[in-house]
């Protein structure tokens, strides 16, 4: 199976979409992962309308490429995004974090096999990536693995074991993608543990890496592209995003939990409506 | 090296230039899980450093395609794990009892127990078999799994029992932790075989006057009290109690009703293992015997050899002879 070939600007028109999806769900439960959502957008379209091969007939399908959201919370893009893409119904946006439904604010699999783990706990996710990645090489399978992980969750020591191991195993069907936007409970990442370079990081470790504008869809597209054709080393997405990206002001607030009033709801759709 | 023999070990170690020389018995761990493997190619094995004391190399050595080394690193193995159980392996991962239970206790509930991924847990040194020192004993191992939803509890009584316990942990469809011990020295490969179906007890021996519940190591002394008892005029029943989740409570209340005396008898603290797991299980259903739990007394122990430690924290042949005759005459 083929993976999607929608242009940039048609993928610029999803993120879009699930930019209004994520003012809109996070101010029906008036706080959230609004500043993550907004600034991962593109990553988010980037990946599901163009690089992962998915069957929406099938979401168990053997062959399909795995994507492990690694931080969990930023659900109200990830589910914005399954649904999109024709993977959930559309119903699902209005259960957003309502009691009883699947959708919590941490996803679960009890959304479905597209969790393709149940994270949250930090640092776990690169783990259970490699594992795939393993088995998937060893039965022959040309599935691809890809993990979102936070910039905050490279605080976790068990990445960094993960991240040893992909190098060592010469893991290239795993390609991870931090979402670099410097945001973490405590405040700035970096103010919190010094975290650059992070690319070098994990060079270092034996991956290939390269830095880009997260909420640039060419250059997004482009490393995706240049990284399922890198051989023998796993690849690594330094995607550096802007917390509140396509909402001019919200745009650089780094909060992790951000609290939206109707009002400002509005003005955010406004924006994102005219363009 | 011509005076060392390969019984010499230490903690499960023994001189790693020796072990490629060594036939592995037929009641290891090495070739019980080799022969699952050779029939179920579903069967991969991952280890963390330990491929000698956790009979390993076998695998690695026969079936090196199925064979994953991921270093010093055992919550990054669980979560390889699982990532490989998800794509549709059995993954065996291995480690000693302490670093695939209280080290990795997140990883393995969320991303082995939680999802119920067929991810089997093979831990070897329990409870105070090992002179390396309180890092290396695992006292509280059976009372961290035993309190994961979905995780099953296997700890065979000795060689005799290994491959029925591999054998139990592939027929749940889901995570088990396997709680085993190198054998000291080369097991009799004649005696009889032990079966082991998981959530049910195995009666050794029926008596009438009082009734040992015992897992692992302690199933022997045990029996060695039973035959010290029964010299005393004494019947005991010794019940194996190898399943301690699914745990088989029926038994449990069984032999509570129809035995005056019920004492329980583990290589692990008494908080959260097989003598909690019984007294639950009596309490719920009414059961009132005389009732006494042998194990580590909520302490942390030290390294020293095994026969020293077994002295020294209660868990000989004659701490049960003596907790039982107490209970008989309170």
């Amino acid at each position: 199976m083929s993976r999607n070939t929608y242009s940039i600007p048609e993928l610029e028109q999803r993120a879009l979409a699930l930019r209004r999806h994520v003012v809109r769900m996070v101010a029906k439960v008036r706080i959230g992962y609004l500043q993550q959502g907004l600034g991962a957008a593109d990553l988010f379209a980037a990946l599901y309308f163009g690089e992962l091969r998915l069957k929406e007939d099938d979401p168990d399908w053997p062959a399909r490429d795995r994507c492990i959201l690694s931080t969990a919370h930023n659900t109200a893009v990830f589910y914005a995004t399954l649904v999109e893409r024709g993977l959930l119904p559309a119903t699902a946006l209005d259960q957003y974090t309502v009691d009883g439904a699947p959708y919590e604010v941490n996803a679960s699999e009890r959304v479905g096999s597209l969790v393709e783990a149940t994270c949250g706990s930090l640092g776990q996710g690169l783990s259970v990536a490699v594992g795939m990645a393993l088995s998937l090489r060893r039965r022959g399978l040309d599935s691809r693995v890809y993990v979102i992980l936070g910039d905050g969750e490279l605080q976790e020591g068990q990445v960094w074991e993960a991240a040893l191991s992909a190098g060592s195993f010469k893991l290239d069907n795993l390609c991870m993608i931090i979402d670099r936007n410097n945001m973490q409970v405590e405040g700035h990442t970096d103010q919190v543990v010094a975290m650059d370079p992070i690319g070098a990081k994990f060079e270092a470790f034996g991956w290939a890496s390269r830095d880009v504008d997260g909420n640039d869809m060419s250059q997004l597209v482009g490393a995706l592209d240049e990284a399922r054709a890198t051989r023998g080393k796993p690849q690594l997405i330094v995607a550096n995003t802007l917390a509140g990206a396509g909402v001019p002001f919200l745009e650089g607030q780094l909060s992790h939990l951000a609290r939206l009033t109707e009002e400002d709801a509005g003005r955010a759709l406004a924006v994102l409506e005219a363009v | 090296m011509g005076a060392t023999t390969t019984s010499e070990s230490m903690g499960g170690f023994k001189d790693a230039r020796l072990y490629r020389q060594e036939a592995l018995s037929a009641r290891s761990y090495g070739r019980a899980l080799l022969a699952e493997a050779m029939a179920d190619e579903r069967i991969v094995c991952l280890g963390a450093d330990l491929s000698q004391p956790t009979e390993t190399y076998l695998f690695r050595d026969q079936i090196p395609e199925r064979f994953f080394m991921m270093g010093i690193q055992e919550a990054n193995m669980v979560g390889a794990a699982a990532g490989m159980a998800r794509v549709g392996d059995i993954a065996f991962a291995h480690s000693f009892c302490v670093f695939v239970t209280r080290r990795v206790y997140d990883q393995v509930a969320m991303q082995a127990a939680y999802p119920k991924l067929n991810v089997k847990l093979a831990g070897f040194i329990p409870g105070l078999t090992t002179p390396l020192g309180v890092s290396h004993q695992a006292i509280d191992d059976i009372a961290l799994m035993r309190a994961l939803p979905n995780m099953a509890v296997i700890e065979p009584s000795g060689p005799e029992q290994v491959a029925a316990a591999v054998r139990a942990s592939l027929d749940y469809d889901g995570p088990v932790y396997l709680r085993m011990q190198v054998a000291q020295g080369r097991p009799d490969e004649s005696a009889p075989l032990s079966p082991l179906d998981l959530g049910r007890g195995l009666i050794l021996r029926e008596g009438a006057d009082a009734a040992i519940l015992a897992c692992g190591m302690m199933v022997g002394e045990a029996m060695s009290a039973a035959e010290t008892l029964a010299a005393h005029g004494i019947s005991v029943t010794v019940a194996n109690m190898a399943s301690l989740k699914p745990f088989d409570s029926d038994l449990a209340v069984r032999l509570a009703r129809s035995h005056p005396v019920l004492v329980t008898a583990e290589n692990h603290s008494v908080v959260g293992g097989l003598g909690s797991a019984t007294a639950e299980a009596l309490a719920l259903a009414g059961a009132a015997p005389r009732f006494g739990m042998i194990g580590v007394q909520d302490v942390f122990a030290e390294g020293a050899t095994t026969a020293f430690l077994m002295q020294r924290y209660g868990l000989t042949a004659d701490h049960i002879v003596q907790k039982l005759r107490a209970l008989r005459t309170s």
